[in-house]
């Protein structure tokens, strides 16, 4: 193999951010949305941590006063879909074929899948996943992080990232945390420690607790 | 395994470079990675290898020069590093965005970044010489 020695090596200069491509996107369906006068909200956490049931629920409440549609990010299966459809609101499947987070791309053409005119509030269900979707904004206004009790008393400590670029955090199945001997004054605590100024909501969709304060959370966007 | 994807965007990045300078070979890629950015060096590293195999890329190397976190905060004007959360679990302090002067919420300036910063290349003719 025949090398270069040093002075036959060049260098230029090339600024390019590898996550320009996909921020440019979000811009371009944040500008859509505004267009429109709709609010997306981004709803990210673990697999399990409840983000279906609660979004369900919120349509549930507010699909009668205003548009709402449902985007559902998915690695594979369309089961988070077709509990949503239920609720007979638009639903855009986004299959992202193992992909571990949705993108602004994939979002801006579930945009393109339905009608915008009516609507006025698109929650967008990322996958279920605590790292990846952080850093890949989708156009969306406000991001939702729901963590729940039973993922254990550590949850926010590691996965911290996902919390700092988010709005409004979710405590979600506080109804287990006893049995799970989990505090969920210290999950607050946590996610306090790293953003003061965030907004966090212990919720259960079991007993209905904090759903009030969670709706209202989602209107103030 | 978002590194994957964004390792995808960077050889593709570079690709288009090798196809618009077919004399030039690409030797060395500097990336500048933010502190607060979610990606893991090593699992890059190894992406970054697997896709450029069999490609004009393969066998360049990644040099990843870590840009530490800054923060500016609204209410107090403080501008300097973040404050660390030590002890949060037994691994490396977690950087938040609590304004280390007067506690309130800070926002980050710096450590987000992601980037190319600048290529290192060989002339092809000087190789075949």
């Amino acid at each position: 193999m025949l090398e270069a020695s040093p002075d036959e090596i060049y260098d230029i200069e090339l600024e390019h951010s590898l996550l320009e491509a996909n921020a440019k996107l979000a811009v371009e369906n944040r500008a859509v949305l505004d267009r429109h006068g709709i609010t997306a909200i981004d709803f990210m956490g673990a697999i399990g941590s409840g983000k279906t049931t609660l979004i369900t629920k919120m349509v549930e409440r507010l699909k009668d006063r205003l548009g709402v549609a449902v985007f559902n990010g998915d690695a594979t299966t369309s089961s988070d879909a077709d509990a949503i459809s239920a609720q007979n609101v638009p639903v855009v499947q986004i299959a992202t074929i193992n992909g571990c987070h949705l993108d602004a791309n994939l979002v801006g053409k579930g945009l393109k899948k339905i009608e915008l005119e009516k609507l006025k509030l698109i929650f967008i269900e990322n996958i279920g996943n605590l790292i990846c979707p952080a850093e890949f904004p989708l156009g969306s206004k406000a991001r939702v992080v729901v963590v729940s009790v039973t993922e254990g008393p550590w949850m926010v400590r590691k996965h911290p990232h996902m919390f700092l670029g988010s709005e409004i955090v979710v405590i979600n199945k506080i109804d287990l945390a006893q049995a799970m001997e989990v505090s969920v004054e210290e999950l607050v605590d946590d996610v306090h420690k790293l953003k003061p100024d965030i907004k966090v909501i212990p919720t259960s969709t079991k007993t209905g607790a904090g759903l009030d304060d969670f709706e209202r959370a989602l209107l103030a966007v | 395994m978002h590194e994957l994807s964004i390792a995808s965007g960077l050889v593709e990045k570079l690709l288009e470079f090798s196809e618009k300078n077919p004399d030039k070979k690409i030797v060395e890629v500097r990336l500048a990675i933010g502190e607060l950015s979610h990606i893991e060096e090593e699992q890059f590293r190894f992406c970054y290898e697997a896709i450029t195999a069999e490609t004009p890329l393969e066998g360049s190397t990644l040099e990843i020069e870590k840009i530490d976190a800054m923060v500016i905060c609204p209410h107090c004007a403080y501008r300097g590093r973040p404050k660390y959360w030590d002890g949060a679990l037994s691994g490396i302090p977690v950087a938040t965005l609590e304004c280390p002067s007067c506690g309130k919420a800070s926002e980050a300036t710096d450590g987000k970044e992601c980037a190319i910063k600048s290529l290192r290349f060989t002339e092809n003719t000087a190789l075949a010489s």
